[in-house]
């Protein structure tokens, strides 16, 4: 039986067992995965993968399952089973699910570059020249360099219960480089990671092997010249759309997620100090900082990591404004908590896998530009440091307490950036002062990929951290 | 369990052998695992997974010879006409793809016998899903009625059964089961507690969650108007689960391919003393009840056990049989040329990826087992009602990220209830503070161990590990001033 046919039969299924609301989702991808080190292989592989997941909400009270074993009555007896694990379930308040449009579409991601058509040898070749290109440029001295290349194409159907059925074909790659860079004894370490929802011609942009060969030279530069540094007074602070964009992810995109705000990741990635303010005022009303502060994030962004037309429960995509003009505008929905919040959902529901539940997640999320050029957020600035990259950072598990270890780093005097290099400077700020010290930002955009966690079991998705550079005032800096 | 055949073990390792492939190793996993979750004082979704899979990991090359050419597969739900389709045709990939330089070759030793692993499945796991629901409401229960407002956990647990063929003939098959549970109780915004339950056992689960549920409360309860936290030094008393995840991130150092990665700070110290002669850590794959013990490893090799620190010296490294000829490959002025590298065990078929899934890639690498270890004279009431200078007692923590894995230095943040220990006594609740340090100078400054060993593991513990409380002196906390 195809996945098609077996996804429909769940439903179908489903609803015969008294299912209030069932869907299947059959996917069907392959991986292919590079790893070297210092331009060898360490290891090469293809992985074809596929499975269906099945939800049904019985009784109010929800169940998910999955199995790669594709036939009718396995996909019968795990639906019979989430409906036994519902029954001995008792919940006082049911699960419902906002009322969404049916839809019957199929989409894909533009391609121009199947990676089947690509040689082994070829996607060898792209890597061994990158790994020759950062030793060269960086006269060796960044002894230990790791390169995992990715790609996958997934092939995905999903129907429901509403009449939604949506078969979609995503075409994907990745790039992490992890680079250690080690002189006379000193070291730094750099994680950089670049995707992009597109075909092998992604790879062939010159601007790609530039960008990482940039970041590996800039590596070396901040080991050799970055010494201590000690600020009495709190300064200006510009940080770049690296920065920028860790900082809209974790500050802002992950306290924006419904499901976290209402608590349901408690026990392990956490909740959510926006709790607070819904409680106290309503979405529209929060000041979050001042008027230029907007932040966006977006899955249509088309070629971008965090890209999907329509999310896993079948809703269209759209741009979410989650801060706008300095006010808390949007949460990040799925039909549950769409449904909690008596609204409509804003198509934030995606897995990584067919055995995964989808869950509220981000996409691609940023600070969106401003209209200044990044040369004058710096002429404003008397003393300040510019923070282009960043190494260690976290933030407590209501997203409000967070740390940021500059990298790339440096002081700025009388309106100009000097040649002295800062040392692991470290930005240790709530994000109520991160967002009200921001009071210009750039027209600028650049972005990376970083794979973000979250659930349990653990499912990384996919999506961009980005965005401009901004300008933040009398910063405490360490 | 009825797709588990080992059949197909032997149907793959043949089919391999006769395609070419000099080693293979063929694994075959079926699992049917399931996981509550609840939050809100409510249970939210009842997942199940099923799957079956058979992992191959195949090699060539001559014996002596700077790596080979290596390759894995999984074959999904498979049988004997899946595996005649794709084993060879993997077979003949290998020939075109390069060698590992990192991979020198498996376990070719032959082993007739295994040892026997204590309290590896409960057969009452058979029926356990029944009790689940009933179990984590009761759970949620005893929580709030020990002082929690709602309480947010997961309960996951499963059997799963596991064979293994080598080409040299080595492996067997057993089964496991598994329960494990976290529990998370909120009092008020900003106060909460937790504890684990991390067992194989299940004639006293009902005891274990319901003790677990009421201490998360209890904490809960105990840590609400939490004060906030001033930075500066101070001693640590870290739980097991706050220990469990700081000491991972070291001990994950004793292992070769870290070290060759960058990612260990304990590289060029083996023989040094690295922490306090209190410290002694070993790798045990037979401890009774361990989330990872096993009676071999993915060469099928016999379990067995690997001191990595002793009196606080660094002693031993995690290895398979390719990592060990690799290190005295890389180490031949220092280690002797007639002692023949061997394996301790530690062989896995381990993801490599990033998604975490089924889709991640999988290679042999060396991988520590269980963590254990070797416990102390004090009590917690002894660790607490000794501390003369100002201390803080930590009892969960997450987000442990690193400035540079190399040097081990690292921030991680305190979560659940924290609390400041003052001439002996508990003087209050705090909140919002980060622990900042470094791996080799918090082991330095080990200054008690527990007497109470827990198996730790969760969402922020990757390896099951069997610790203690222990107590650091000078520790750094810093917090957002801002």
């Amino acid at each position: 039986m195809d996945g098609k046919s077996l996804s429909d039969h769940a439903v179908e299924y489903g609803g015969k067992k008294g299912a209030q609301y069932s869907e299947a989702r059959f996917v069907s991808s392959v991986d292919e995965n590079y790893i070297a080190r210092n331009g060898e292989f360490l290891s090469i592989q293809e992985k074809p993968t596929k499975g269906i997941g099945i939800r049904v909400l019985f009784d109010g009270c929800m169940g998910f399952g999955s199995t790669d074993r594709l036939d009718r009555k396995s996909v019968e007896n795990l639906i019979d089973s989430l409906i036994r694990s519902a029954k001995l379930t008792k919940r006082e308040e049911p699960i419902g699910l906002s009322e969404e449009k049916t839809v019957q579409t199929r989409w894909k991601c533009p391609v121009k570059i199947p990676f089947k058509d690509v040689s082994d040898e070829k996607k060898r070749d792209f890597i061994k020249d990158l790994d020759r290109s950062i030793k060269k440029r960086t006269d060796g001295l960044i002894k230990n360099r790791i390169i995992f290349l990715n790609t996958k194409q997934e092939n995905k159907y999903i129907a429901n219960s509403d009449g939604s059925q949506i078969n979609s074909k995503k075409s994907y790659i990745s790039i992490l480089t992890m680079l250690n860079a080690n002189v006379d004894g000193k070291r730094e370490q750099r994680l950089l990671g670049l995707g992009s929802t597109s075909g092998w011609e992604w790879v062939r942009k010159k601007s790609l092997k530039k960008r990482i060969v940039k970041e590996a030279i800039k590596l070396v530069k901040a080991v050799k010249d970055a010494r201590e540094f000690e600020f009495k007074k709190p300064i200006d602070v510009v940080v770049s759309g690296d920065v920028s964009g860790i900082m809209a992810h974790e500050n802002v995109g992950h306290p924006s997620e419904a499901d976290r705000i209402m608590g349901r990741e408690g026990a392990q990635a956490g909740e959510s100090f926006y709790r607070d303010l819904i409680e106290e005022s309503e979405i529209g009303k929060i000041k979050m900082g001042n008027e230029k502060v907007s932040i966006i994030d977006d899955p249509t962004m088309r070629g971008s990591p965090g890209y999907y037309l329509y999310d896993d429960e079948c809703v269209k995509a759209r741009k979410r404004y989650l801060v706008k003009d300095g006010y808390l505008n949007q949460l990040l929905l799925n039909r549950e908590y769409a449904h909690a919040f008596g609204t409509s959902s804003n198509a934030a529901s995606r897995s990584n896998s067919y055995s995964r539940e989808p869950i509220v997640r981000m996409s691609n999320t940023f600070f969106e530009p401003g209209q200044y050029k990044k040369e004058e957020l710096i002429e404003d600035v008397e003393r300040g440091i510019l923070m282009n990259s960043f190494t260690e950072w976290n933030i407590d598990d209501r997203r409000f307490h967070s740390k940021y270890v500059g990298l790339e780093t440096y002081l700025i005097k009388d309106g100009e950036v000097t040649d002295t290099m800062i040392k692991r400077p470290v930005l240790e700020l709530t994000t109520k002062s991160i967002l009200k010290s921001i009071d210009a930002v750039s027209k600028d955009y650049v972005s990376r990929m970083a794979p973000c966690g979250k659930s349990d079991p653990m499912q990384p998705v996919p999506v961009s951290v980005g965005g401009p550079h901004l300008r933040m005032r009398d910063i405490e800096v360490r | 369990m009825e797709r588990f055949d080992k059949e197909l073990l032997k149907t793959a390792v043949e089919e391999a052998t006769r395609s070419g492939a000099k080693e293979v190793i063929a694994e075959l996993i079926e699992e049917d695992t399931s996981q509550i979750r609840f939050s809100n004082s409510s249970i939210d979704v009842n997942k199940n997974w099923d799957r079956c899979y058979l992992d191959l990991f195949l090699s060539k090359g001559r014996t002596f010879s700077l790596g080979k050419k290596i390759s894995t597969l999984t074959i999904q739900d498979p049988d004997p006409k899946k595996i005649k389709e794709m084993v060879p045709k993997e077979v003949r990939k290998l020939e075109v793809l390069p060698k590992s330089k990192l991979y020198w070759g498996m376990d070719d030793d032959t082993h007739s016998s295994y040892p026997e692993v204590e309290e590896l499945y409960d057969p009452r796991i058979e029926v356990f899903s029944e009790r689940a629901p009933k179990l984590m409401d009761n759970t949620i229960q005893q929580s709030l009625e020990a002082g929690g407002k709602k309480v947010s956990g997961v309960l996951h647990f499963g059997k799963r059964k596991r064979g293994l063929l080598t080409g040299y003939g080595n492996g067997d098959t057993y089964k496991t089961s598994h329960c494990e549970a976290t529990i998370r109780s909120f009092h008020e915004s900003g106060s909460s507690g937790q504890e684990l339950v991390v067992t194989r056992d299940l004639s006293d689960v009902e005891k274990k969650l319901y003790q677990a549920g009421r201490k998360a409360g209890r904490l809960a309860k105990k840590s609400a108007n939490g004060q906030e936290g001033k930075e500066g030094t101070y001693d640590l008393i870290m739980s097991p689960t706050v220990g469990a995840n700081i000491f991972e991130h070291l001990l994950s150092g004793a292992n070769p391919i870290m070290m060759i990665a960058g990612m260990s700070c304990l590289k060029g110290k083996m023989g040094e003393q690295i922490s306090s002669e209190k410290l002694s850590v070993k790798d045990d794959p037979l401890v009774s009840g361990g989330m990872n013990s096993r009676p071999f490893d993915a060469e099928g090799t016999p379990s067995k056990k690997t001191s990595i620190l002793q009196d606080g010296v660094f002693t031993g490294l995690i290895n398979n049989t390719s990592s060990a000829k690799l290190w005295k490959f890389m180490n031949w002025k220092k280690l002797k040329f007639w002692v023949r590298p061997k394996t301790t065990s530690n062989s896995e078929l381990g993801q490599i990826g990033m998604t975490g899934t089924e889709n991640d890639p999988r290679t042999l690498i060396p991988k520590a087992s269980n963590y254990v270890f070797e416990p102390g004279t004090y009590s917690l009431q002894e660790m607490i009602s000794s501390s003369r200078r100002p201390t803080i007692y930590l009892t969960s923590n997450w987000y442990t990220r690193f400035t540079n894995m190399r040097e081990g230095e690292f921030s991680t943040v305190p979560r659940d209830a924290m609390f400041l220990i003052k001439e002996g006594e508990f003087k209050r609740p705090l909140k919002n503070l980060r622990l900042k340090g470094n791996l080799i100078e918090m082991a330095k400054s080990v200054e008690g161990i527990g007497n109470k060993l827990k198996q730790v593991k969760w969402w922020e513990v990757n390896t099951p590990t069997f610790i203690p409380h222990i107590k650091i002196r000078d520790c750094t906390f810093t917090k957002a001033k801002q």
